[in-house]
């Protein structure tokens, strides 16, 4: 409780950095929104009137502590493009991406363990051998040629899936647009997984206490599926877990091509449009929920190994 | 003709937006997509005849075209009764018809400091606005102006109902209540905006069948031109018209549909945007500006070495024409005879620098008379595109030995650079908000410096005949005057024109 208490004061200090560094290089590299939000003619007067409404004639340390204002009471405003509440567009965008990350996820890294799992057992192998070239082949092809190449064949040519869409209900979603953009982002997720959990298994088959369940005679099957990979679960499940957050707002390019309204989309958007509002939200809640899924990687080393002492 | 049949609910148009709209009240958007909707939900007074050409405006909810006195400085319109809102619980189910209130409170708003609206500068013309009758508004004019019609019939002038705005308040962007021909059934913002035939509209009718001949529009917003591209053939949408990148594909060299697609019943229409691409000299620039005789020189042989071919050629595709005059194509006071007088003539361009002291240094190129450094600064975007167009223009300064500098930067800071007239060269572009060569005039005037006048450009010669045009309906008599002013920009090169885009639209 100790330990959890103080990694939650830990928190202050980190958040502090991520809206200092937000907001200078929003100010320095980002463009002046007033110049976007005015149109085709923008006279001084509604320039100076737009940048008065957005709050960004303010000197510099009002905007900040506007800025720290906004983090702790969570209420980012609107919009400075659409006037949508900052808080209803990650409500409404965060259902459609989990929809696509979390079938996503599991399917990638149930595949990838058992994948790393069975090559790290034959190692040196020509399954193994074959099985990494492939990897290191496919781990070094853009995600946007897989994404091209399946859309392509998959949906256009052979007619298995939309070509791109969104639907009313979640079974629609998830069964009929989700299943491509789940496709293409368990194929890209594969190779580098395969060969990172490869590794952790072979640091785990090559451990004493795996010799030792050998010499005593338990079956092979019994020595990967039960002590090997309990073991190698922890750096996984750390690997899965920091994953989480990223995925959320960099899998814009799976969702700009299958037309998926998800919140790496919208960070996209914010982004073209200088939407500070919106990026100052999306860069803090990925802060937070970095270290919040730290933490609980954490405390999971702690269940899944009790040995682990957490200081 | 009252018998004529309603919307045919089975009937959905399936079409796709390139990019995001940001919402649908009126005041708040300046950008395509949304104003697409709008047009879709919202009445203005008056609207075009589209397949006039140029387009011709006429009556919308107005009873007859305005009536206009005191030397084109009052309209005054009537508004037919019997239209009514969309319902909408704001109206708690009451009919709530269209009155001259509604435009009186619509047109304000454009005008009201806390709504910043991006169309303002339409509407900064307005005194005063009066209703003297539930059906009769009175819009008094600062000064005189004929063709203030055109302000009313833009699509985004549509009236909007006082109580809805007030009860939605920033909601009003997803909660548009009109009384167009079509209402919004379903928003998910960004993704996708379904509308449904307006069951209250009002009975207007084309060919002797009443609008809107569907029952609704389903509009996806797609980004990437792939996947418009493929769900068109795949048959998920009806209409494509944003798929230049990919024009080779479907089109032969001449503009012709391929016989593939044709032979799927795919059709092809062919159409000039309303737009002109120029690339434009600062004229308070101390190195391109001004209207010294080696100054016009120089802008005029940078001019005569830009090849707008190989725009057209290479970074169009094909895919859009030479512009030789200020108001493009399909635009009330468009001269299709006109041509510049401004040629491709890099050979003619290095003659005229020699002539005016443009002297070549050790290095190849050339220097100022006064024998200074010779640079000129170029600003585009980090984009695709305009790396090509920084690729021409380097090829063109070469051709006549003068040295280029690129300047990159993202859009709003160029923006911001121009209107501070900061910037020596960029290349820009203008699409019609109404189809009247005064949107495309007021470009040079010299009054909307640090606005729409990006070239900075302040001609006494030009500003005289453009104040003049204002007073005048289209008509041969303004567009003599357009003429006049087109050679006087030439004169000065304040701007070469480039292209305009061709719309190539599939169904």
């Amino acid at each position: 409780m100790k330990y959890v208490v103080r990694r939650l004061w830990q928190f202050v200090p980190t958040l502090a950095g991520v809206v200092l560094l937000v907001f200078f290089l929003f100010n320095w590299v980002g463009g002046d929104p007033a110049y976007i939000l005015a149109g085709k003619i923008a006279n001084p007067e509604l320039i100076e009137n737009i940048r008065r409404s957005l709050g960004v004639d303010q000197p510099y340390w009002v905007q900040l502590w506007i800025f720290v204002r906004q983090v702790a009471t969570g209420d980012f405003g609107v919009s400075w493009a659409t006037n949508e509440r900052v808080s209803q567009i990650f409500a409404t965008r965060l259902g459609p991406s989990l929809t696509v990350l979390l079938p996503l996820l599991i399917t990638s890294t149930l595949l990838a363990m058992a994948a790393a799992m069975l090559v790290a057992y034959w190692r040196g192998s020509l399954t193994d051998r074959a099985i990494m070239i492939g990897c290191t082949v496919g781990q070094s092809i853009s995600i946007l040629v897989y994404i091209l190449v399946f859309q392509y064949v998959l949906a256009y040519q052979l007619g298995w899936f939309p070509v791109q869409g969104w639907g009313g209900t979640l079974g629609e979603n998830l069964l009929r647009y989700g299943a491509l953009p789940v496709l293409v982002g368990v194929v890209v997720a594969l190779a580098p997984d395969i060969r990172l959990y490869r590794s952790f298994f072979l640091d785990e088959i090559n451990q004493d206490y795996v010799r030792t369940a050998r010499a005593k005679g338990l079956a092979e099957g019994r020595v990967m599926w039960l002590h090997v990979l309990r073991n190698a679960a922890i750096p996984i499940a750390t690997n899965v877990m920091i994953q989480i957050p990223g995925l959320l707002a960099g899998a814009f390019l799976i969702e700009r091509f299958f037309s998926i309204p998800g919140i790496g989309r919208e960070v996209i958007l914010a982004v073209e449009r200088s939407d500070f509002p919106v990026i100052k939200a999306v860069t803090i809640y990925v802060a937070i929920a970095t270290m919040i899924i730290n933490l609980a990687a954490d405390l999971l080393y702690k269940a899944l190994d009790p040995r682990v002492e957490l200081e | 003709m009252a018998g004529a049949p309603a919307a045919d609910p089975s009937k959905v148009l399936r079409i796709t937006f390139q990019a995001a709209e940001t919402g649908f009240d009126p005041v708040r958007v300046s950008d395509y997509y949304s104003g697409t909707v709008i047009s879709g939900i919202f009445d203005p007074l008056l609207t075009y005849d589209y397949l006039a050409r140029p387009a011709k405006v006429v009556p919308n909810t107005a009873a007859g075209l305005p009536e206009i006195t005191d030397q084109g400085r009052i309209y005054r319109i009537r508004v037919k009764p019997g239209i009514h809102f969309a319902d909408d619980p704001v109206f708690k189910g009451a009919k709530r018809e269209l009155t001259a209130a509604d435009y009186a409170y619509s047109l304000r708003r454009f005008l009201e400091p806390k709504n910043a609206s991006p169309y303002a500068f339409l509407f900064e013309g307005i005194a005063g606005i009066e209703t003297p009758d539930r059906y009769t508004i009175v819009i008094r004019l600062k000064n005189p102006d004929f063709n203030f019609s055109h302000v009313l019939a833009f699509p985004l002038g549509g009236a909007v109902a006082r109580e809805a705005i007030e009860r939605y308040g920033d909601e009003s962007a997803a909660r548009p209540v009109g009384t167009g021909p079509f209402r919004l059934k379903r928003y998910v913002r960004s993704s996708k905006i379904v509308l449904e035939a307006n069951p209250g509209f009002r009975e207007v009718l084309r060919d002797g069948r009443r609008l809107p001949l569907i029952g609704g529009v389903e509009i996806s917003v797609m980004e990437e031109t792939q996947s418009r591209w493929l769900a068109f053939q795949r048959g998920d949408t009806d209409m494509e018209y944003q798929l230049s990148e990919v024009a080779t594909a479907f089109m032969t060299a001449d503009g012709q549909l391929k016989e593939e697609f044709a032979k799927r019943g795919i059709r092809l229409e062919r159409s000039v945007d309303p737009e002109i691409i120029y690339l434009y000299f600062n004229m308070q620039d101390k190195t391109v500006g001004g209207l010294a005789r080696e100054k016009i020189a120089l802008r005029r042989a940078v001019a005569m070495a830009f090849k707008a071919e190989d725009m057209i050629r290479i970074i169009r595709k094909g895919q859009s024409i030479r512009a030789h005059y200020p108001v493009p194509p399909g635009v009330a006071g468009h001269d299709p005879e006109y041509r510049s007088s401004i040629p491709y003539d890099p050979r003619g361009a290095n003659a005229l620098l020699d002539k005016f002291g443009y002297r070549k240094g050790a290095d190849g190129y050339r220097r100022l008379p006064n024998g200074d450094p010779l640079a000129l600064r170029f600003s585009s975007t980090p984009t695709e595109r305009d790396r090509q167009y920084d690729e021409l223009m380097k090829r063109s300064l070469d051709a006549i030995g003068i040295r280029l500098e690129i300047h990159k930067d993202r859009f709003p800071e160029l923006i911001k650079l121009e209107n501070q007239c900061r910037l020596m060269m960029r290349i820009a572009a203008w699409i019609a908000d109404y189809p009247d060569g005064d949107n495309f005039m007021q470009l040079l005037y010299g009054p909307n410096s640090q606005q729409s006048n990006n070239a900075c450009y302040r001609s006494p010669e030009y500003d005289k005949r453009y104040e003049k045009s204002r007073l005048l309906p289209h008509g041969p008599e303004r567009d003599q005057l357009y003429r006049e002013m087109a050679r006087i920009m030439e004169t000065d090169t304040a701007w070469l024109l480039i292209d305009s885009r061709y719309r190539n639209v599939l169904l």
